[in-house]
């Protein structure tokens, strides 16, 4: 009966693994269905006034609406020059090749609130009154690499000799890129867009100390836990993972969808 | 007598103008030098084979001619143009590559009408030329939205040659397309690559490092080793007339052994008993030594009373069949010499037999050593 016995452990190690990553989860959804205004279970009387009001609220709005605008700025400039640098780093022989190949994994691994109090120190040394604005340029500068690595690896994946090819059928430059090396990036490119978009999303320390005085859904979340907290921070904090799942869904449906009809 | 017709031979009276001239033709990467010096002049209309082991640089030499590499040194010339750094976009050229890089995101029919819509050919005419292409090649029309990758072995070069085709290029480059294709469909697809050769009358030029691709198709095959040219002739020529071992050995099994000249200025054999009957060498050179080879198809097991200008003892010890020849490997001394037999002609019982060998000078080469 050993062949059971493993399948039992497999079962109880998954399942485990389950509750770990989403029990969490599902307690932060209970605390903002929770009538009282503290934090504590169990829950005696759940409503939804606390989500009602995290609607309602202007603050929040606001804070959405940065946290929006930052993660879509980085996602349209990280894409366009982490496609760029993909190229750079996998497709052609240049000279500091392999330095750049390591250089550009630097950022990846500095520690994130040390790379954001660097950049913050940077932004004063320079004069430029840091904002939203100015989390975007930090926000890039770690998720770039992130991105250039997620593209290089479908870089890697596709023959050079098509764009050669081609080239030699009578494209130009422009048109190679738009006909060939685009397109067969796209799955690549898509991917690091989403990326780009929940890693900007989620981001705490970099915003922490580059938003100036601006505040996006996870300062304002640390912040009213710090002081002040209401249901409305579990409510904040469910709405954002549920848009982060809902992107990524979206975004799992258009790749089906996409190789579906390049598989027709 | 040998391999090809007499149509696709060039009439030597009056040579068809050269369409591409390469003249002291050199690429070095780095400290490599690829290729060394080739000068070379296609003619229009022609299938040329450049054939030559990897690494002899026929890939690089083919880059060039597409445009895909620039030249170190020397010039190539298209209708007496200089083109040395025209891009492969601006040349009348299309090389079909080795992998023959199919867009994967693109059907069949978008894979051929690929070039008509970089020009500019509105949406329609494509399509109808690219059915067209199809037809030319032997692909049904229902292929036209199958995806490329899902196409066999042989449906991909297809595809390839078509798209190739509707760039309608002068010349055609060909890099080894059939290297990873089976036996039995290389075959066919050789022989419809000559068919399309000829229809199309357009300038092919195919490298290889199959000789036996390049006799099939070629009307002249350009053998190539460590970056130079060593011979370009005529399939017969290559066959009947190698101008060294190399060539010679490139071609096929084939046996050899060392001469030297004797007091009396006979010929003797230095690694094999005998006194021997040889052509002069075809470089016209006089020599006091001399290296000869003769093929296994044309080396006889005599019968008793049966002549012939030479002849060697040994001992048959071992066979092989061919299909519809028959191999045999004969050991005469510390030598062995390989015997290839019609079928029909075939010995009744081989093992340790004892033979003797023949050939006519007219069938050997005397190449210098």
């Amino acid at each position: 009966m050993e062949h059971r016995r493993t399948k039992a452990a497999i079962w109880a190690w998954t399942l485990f693994v389950l509750v770990a990553i989403y029990l969490p989860i599902v307690c932060g959804a209970l605390a903002s269905f929770n009538k009282s205004r503290y934090f504590g279970f169990p829950i005696r009387t759940y409503a939804t006034e606390w989500w009602q009001k995290t609607l309602d609220s202007i603050e929040i709005g606001m804070i959405v609406k940065t946290s929006i605008s930052i993660a879509l700025l980085v996602t349209v400039f990280s894409v366009v020059i982490a496609t760029f640098g993909a190229l750079a780093f996998a497709r052609y022989e240049w000279k500091g090749r392999k330095l750049y190949q390591k250089l550009i994994l630097l950022p990846i691994f500095f520690p994130q609130p040390v790379l954001g109090l660097a950049m913050l120190l940077g932004f004063n040394a320079v004069g430029i009154q840091t904002s939203w604005m100015t989390a975007v340029f930090a926000h890039m500068v770690w998720i770039v690499p992130v991105v250039t690595l997620i593209i290089a690896i479908q870089v890697y994946g596709f023959d050079a000799s098509l764009e050669e090819a081609a080239y030699d059928l009578g494209c130009s430059r422009i048109q190679v890129f738009r006909e060939v090396t685009l397109p067969l990036l796209w799955p690549g490119i898509w991917s690091g867009m989403l990326f780009a978009f929940l890693l900007s999303w989620s981001n705490f320390p970099l915003s922490l100390y580059t938003t100036g005085a601006d505040s996006t859904i996870p300062e304002w979340l640390y912040a009213k836990m710090v002081a002040g907290y209401t249901p409305m921070v579990p409510a904040l904090g469910t709405m954002a993972t549920l848009g982060a799942a809902a992107l990524l869904l979206a975004g799992g449906l258009v790749g089906i969808l996409a190789r579906r009809r390049a598989a027709a | 007598m040998l391999l090809t017709s007499p149509a696709a031979l060039p009439d030597p009276a009056s040579p068809p103008k050269p369409i591409l001239q390469l003249v002291g033709l050199r690429k070095s990467f780095g400290g490599f030098d690829a290729v060394q010096g080739i000068d070379l002049d296609v003619r229009e209309g022609e299938f040329l084979t450049i054939v030559g082991p990897s690494g002899s640089g026929k890939t690089t030499l083919l880059r060039m001619l597409a445009g895909m590499d620039t030249p170190s040194e020397g010039n190539i010339t298209l209708h007496g143009e200089l083109i040395n750094d025209v891009p492969p976009n601006r040349r009348p050229t299309c090389l079909v590559f080795q992998s023959l890089a199919l867009f994967p995101h693109k059907s069949v029919g978008e894979n051929i009408a690929f070039p008509l819509k970089v020009k500019g050919v509105d949406a329609a005419a494509r399509k109808a030329r690219a059915l067209e292409l199809m037809r030319v090649v032997r692909l049904p029309e229902s292929y036209f939205d199958k995806n490329v990758m899902k196409c066999s072995g042989g449906e991909r070069q297809r595809v390839a040659l078509a798209r190739a085709l509707a760039y309608d290029p002068e010349v055609l480059f060909f890099d080894e397309p059939l290297s990873a294709i089976d036996y039995k469909l290389k075959k066919t697809l050789e022989k419809e690559l000559k068919d399309l050769h000829r229809e199309t009358g357009k300038t092919f030029i195919y490298i290889t490092h199959s000789l036996e691709e390049a006799m099939v198709m070629s009307d002249r095959i350009g053998v190539m080793r460590a970056g130079r040219l060593v011979q370009v002739g005529t399939p017969e020529e290559i066959y009947g007339a190698p101008v060294d071992r190399f060539v010679c050995e490139f071609v096929g099994e084939v046996n050899t052994f060392q001469v030297k000249r004797g007091p009396d200025g006979a010929w003797n054999g230095t690694d094999v008993p005998g006194t021997f009957t040889l052509q002069p060498p075809a470089s016209g050179a006089v020599l006091d030594e001399a290296f000869v080879v003769v093929r296994p198809e044309f080396m006889r097991i005599l019968a008793p009373g049966e002549s012939a200008d030479n002849r060697l003892e040994g001992v048959v010890y071992n066979e092989y069949s061919l299909g519809s020849r028959i191999q045999y490997q004969v050991r005469v001394g510390a030598k062995v010499m390989l015997v290839e037999l019609s079928r029909g002609r075939a010995l009744p019982s081989s093992a340790d037999r004892r033979v003797t060998l023949g050939w006519d000078a007219a069938d050997a080469f005397t190449l210098e050593s």
